[in-house]
């Protein structure tokens, strides 16, 4: 797109030809990257497009096979992250890399600890040191608290915090906003701006477009290994951007051609649910949902006002207090999970990596997970292997997972892959009624495209879905009807067609209340 | 419960002993049992106590950098023979020092295979366990069977002994040729007097007749302290344990801390196995550890991974044994001080709404109390299960309380976790 015009400023970080292989792989190739000093410069891709990968180049966790790295002109080699510190490369990472159990000031210090000559540390000036940058950051702790003690954002704050601490000048943060609630989000940006304002440079790596838009002052894109576009926000759109994204046209969110049936696949009656602590409030109160065949009905929230413990109910995970859940008109009440599994319930659940995948086991044993008793997977009394490949093969190709093999362990893959594999195991089995919590959540463009794509197919065949989001532009999109849950308690039923993301927002934060059904 | 919270570790090891020893004043008033709380009692804890608490401190070093050390056991075992060898060859002090060198070895090895082979924690802690034991019985064949004194399963006797030291006016100590009177001594005879001699036979216990390798034990308490959070070195132990892709990816050389922390606390845990057969007795004898090594690794959780709660925990495991070794008449009250105990911990756990808790460790101060009415004599196995029993009801009532390092005994290798 734009041609750098070449001026006498000098770049924060020139990458020129970078390739990384890795056996098997090659991660990165051809990398061209050009940061400016004082901006704050994106890099997008698809999840496993290798933006991480890159990033860990540039901070020395590995070496390059090919091309060069220079930074504010002179032309380096890391062979440690030390290194990097020392040219004023600082890293936030992904998953946070804090000791819970130590002090902020510990954990801020650690590595670099300010001592007297016997290796005594001097608590004082680390402390004096610490609220300087705490006073340039906008930040107030205690820093004598317990890292344990603070919540995400906040930890986000200590990271960028230790990172300073070390004199860097350039910031690489790796998919910082993955793990932030909106608020939290508009805070980590006002803070970034500041540091920019100080003369700081900051590398932000995301697949979130908006807020790349909203904030970035330039954007690179790399797909599949390599760098393929060079931008600005003012030149390109969310839609244009994520299409240089996944280097094709996206589909259209096209309306639905099919009608909605009218069997009821899944009904839910009255559903009353205790509190986890004897005496509290009831968890669930008072809910009543229908999903007739062919029909998704979107259920809208902040997470922990019910959704949850409404999929667990249904599930039989836990026992009701009374009320009546029925599935194709068998009512469930006294049928334990497996019979209701049986009958045609399925279930992507709310964390893959907590509920939904055995992250140590390959591919063929997680997609045979929950579908033990299905005849056509065993020979007689055992479980066939062969069988059980074959049909684990037939999910990768029909969900587009992308792996070299279902022998490869579940963690092996990108979240969005991880993702795609879960949706496939759930839906390759015909169920009668699918429970899609969050099923795009933390997967890009690209697998998002194609897991709503096969949402919509198998509606277009009859099944019911309660599709539980937080993606509020997913749940507009997909549903027929949305139901807004708050505090355990259904208090809206909207229709999709003239609902909107901020009439939305304003049901699901309890500020106002339609009636339910 | 607010106001203990708020006090430091070392002022709850304070508000805590001070507690005891007024049960225990009580105690000895009621039942006579003088000895109870007698100056020799305490140093007799003392003594027995030092080997639980070298092994617990070499836990906490171990579990504070990442790795969980099963085999403390055996390098204990390591530290009895090396220590009986040294002893006899040239000294107690040698056979200290010796004992010392012999169990960082074990441990660089402990951590060579955890470390840098990855083999499961547990899995090569017992197979140090089952070395140890082995190699001693062997080298005993080799070096001790058919020497003076000396056998198939014990040493010939060590030469030397250790300076013994008395605190001059507090315990009669002496300043050049001249002694000094003796005036917790004097104190801790006015038995009828509640609290006071117990206090005395308390300070007088800690400062006489008190051996040198006893007093640096108890010195390396407070100095694990100071080094663990006082210190760079400390710092980047503690950050092994809790997170090591934290200090990895902020240079910290994870891997060589460990092989160092390794490497001391197999040092603590062989001092504490040479402790026992240089200066508990003066001989190396075949299964002289008998599991103390794993008391200790159970005072290091019980003592929530700190050097002055595993000195709680050790005395707590010393003091019944040292009853026991002075008179068996003792052991009576140590019943009633049990019922005591139990109430308030049933109090405790009653403040925290645990309800089927305090009912429980009711129950027990009742069994307990009962007991001590009913009986006339305690038989010899409750005597040598009352510091178990103790611990286990101790711990289901401070469990929820306990930290251990995130860490600890989790596979990790460096360069891969990123």
């Amino acid at each position: 797109m734009t041609e750098y015009s070449q001026s006498n400023n000098q770049f924060a970080v020139e990458l020129h030809g970078i390739t990384k292989r890795f056996p098997g792989v090659i991660a990165n190739h051809d990398i061209e990257l050009l940061v400016r000093p004082g901006t704050i410069h994106a890099i997008v891709g698809e999840n496993g497009a290798g933006k991480s990968t890159l990033m860990k180049t540039l901070y020395g966790m590995h070496q390059p096979d090919e091309g060069t790295i220079t930074v504010n002109g002179n032309q380096v080699q890391f062979k440690t992250p030390t290194d990097a510190i020392a040219a004023g490369i600082g890293m936030v990472h992904q998953h946070f890399m804090l000791a819970d159990n130590l002090t902020i000031t510990e954990n801020i210090i650690l590595g670099d600890e300010p001592v007297d000559g016997r290796g005594r540390i001097n608590f004082k000036e680390a402390r004096a040191r610490i609220e300087m940058l705490m006073t340039s950051l906008g930040a107030t702790f205690n820093t004598d608290t317990n890292v344990s003690e603070l919540g995400v954002g906040q930890r986000q704050r200590v990271e960028i915090l230790k990172v300073l601490y070390r004199g860097a000048k350039i910031l690489i943060l790796d998919e910082p906003t993955a793990v932030l609630v909106p608020q939290e989000v508009d805070e980590l940006f006002t803070t970034l701006k500041r540091l920019v304002a100080d003369g700081a440079t900051v590398i932000f790596i995301s697949h979130k477009l908006d807020e790349v838009l909203a904030y970035c002052d330039e954007i690179t894109v790399i797909r599949q290994g390599t760098t393929v576009a060079h931008t600005t926000p003012s030149q390109v759109n969310r839609r244009s951007l994520a299409e240089l994204m996944v280097g094709s046209d996206l589909p259209d969110p096209s309306g639905r051609e099919t009608k909605i049936g009218t069997d009821v696949r899944l009904q839910v009656t009255g559903l009353n649910l205790a509190g986890e602590i004897v005496g509290a409030k009831l968890a669930l109160e008072d809910i009543n949902v229908a999903v007739h065949s062919g029909e998704i009905v979107g259920i809208a929230g902040v997470e922990g006002n019910g959704q949850f413990e409404l999929c667990e109910s249904i599930l039989g995970l836990r026992t009701i207090l009374s009320g009546s859940i029925s599935v194709c008109g068998q009512e469930l009440s006294h049928t334990e999970t497996r019979d209701r599994i049986n009958m045609g319930l399925s279930y992507i659940p709310f964390d893959r990596h907590r509920e939904g995948l055995l992250l140590d086991a390959p591919l063929w044993e997680n997609t045979f997970l929950g579908r033990e008793g299905n005849q056509s997977l065993s020979r007689g009394p055992f479980i066939s292997r062969t069988k059980i490949e074959a049909d684990c093969r037939s999910i990768i190709d029909r969900f587009g997972v992308l792996t070299p093999s279902e022998q490869v362990p579940a963690f092996a893959l990108s979240g969005g892959n991880q993702q795609k594999l879960v949706v496939g195991r759930e839906m390759v089995s015909d169920p009668k009624v699918l429970l899609a919590a969050h099923p795009t959540r933390g997967v890009d463009v690209g697998a998002q495209a194609a897991i709503w794509g096969e949402l919509r197919h198998a509606r277009d065949n009859g099944l019911g879905v309660l599709l539980i989001s937080a993606d509020l532009e997913e749940l507009i999109g997909l549903s027929d009807r949305i139901l807004v849950m708050f505090d355990g308690r259904m208090t809206a039923h909207l229709d999709p067609a003239t609902a909107t993301p901020e009439m939305l927002g304003t049901y699901m934060t309890g500020e106002e209340q339609g009636a339910a059904q | 419960m607010k106001f203990f919270k708020s006090l430091s570790t070392g002022q709850r090891t304070i508000a805590l002993s001070l507690g005891f020893m007024l049960v225990l004043s009580i105690v000895r008033l009621f039942t006579n049992a003088d000895d109870l709380t007698s100056s020799g009692t305490i140093s007799s804890t003392l003594r027995v106590a030092t080997p639980i608490l070298l092994a617990g401190l070499a836990g906490v070093w171990a579990e504070r950098v990442g790795i969980v050390n099963i085999g403390i056991e055996g390098m204990m075992i390591i530290g009895t023979w090396f220590g009986g060898y040294g002893a006899w060859k040239w000294g107690s002090w040698a056979g200290i020092g010796l004992a010392i060198i012999a169990g960082s070895l074990v441990g660089l090895l402990h951590a060579l295979a955890t470390v840098r082979f990855n083999v499961n924690h547990v899995v090569s802690g017992i197979a140090i366990n089952i070395l140890a034991a082995g190699t001693t019985e062997y080298l005993s064949i080799i070096f001790f069977k058919g020497q003076q004194g000396g056998g198939e399963s014990q040493s010939p006797a060590g030469k030397g002994g250790y300076g013994q030291f008395d605190m001059p006016f507090l315990s009669g100590g002496r300043i050049g040729s001249w002694r000094s009177p003796d005036m917790m001594g004097w104190i801790e005879k006015k038995h009828n007097l509640p609290l006071l001699p117990d206090l005395a036979g308390f300070v007088r216990g800690l400062c006489s007749d008190i051996y040198i390798p006893t007093i640096v034990a108890i010195a390396l308490v407070p100095i694990t302290a100071y080094i663990l959070w006082r210190t760079r070195f400390g710092l980047r132990v503690r950050s092994s344990g809790e997170s090591p892709q934290a200090g990895e990816s902020l240079g910290v050389p994870i891997n060589r801390l460990r092989y160092q922390a390794m490497a001391i606390s197999g040092g603590l845990a062989a001092f504490g196995g040479a402790y026992l057969s240089c200066v508990f007795t003066s001989t190396y004898r075949q299964g002289q550890t008998g599991g103390q090594g794993y008391i200790g690794l159970a005072t290091t959780i019980f003592g929530n991974w700190t050097p002055f709660g595993v000195f709680r925990g050790a005395i707590l495991f010393g003091f019944p044994s040292a009853l026991k070794f002075r008179d068996e008449k003792n052991v009576p009250a140590l019943l009633l001080v049990i019922a005591v105990i139990l109430v308030a911990a049933s109090i405790v756990s009653l403040l925290r709404n645990k309800h089927l808790l305090a009912t429980g460790l009711l129950i027990g101060a009742a069994v307990s109390a009962a007991t001590y009415f009913l009986v006339d004599a305690v038989p010899q196995e409750f005597v040598a299960a009352t510091p178990y029993i103790v611990t286990i009801l101790v711990l289901a009532g401070a469990q929820q309380q306990l930290r251990p390092p995130a860490h600890a005994g989790i596979a990790y290798r460096a360069g891969e976790n990123h």
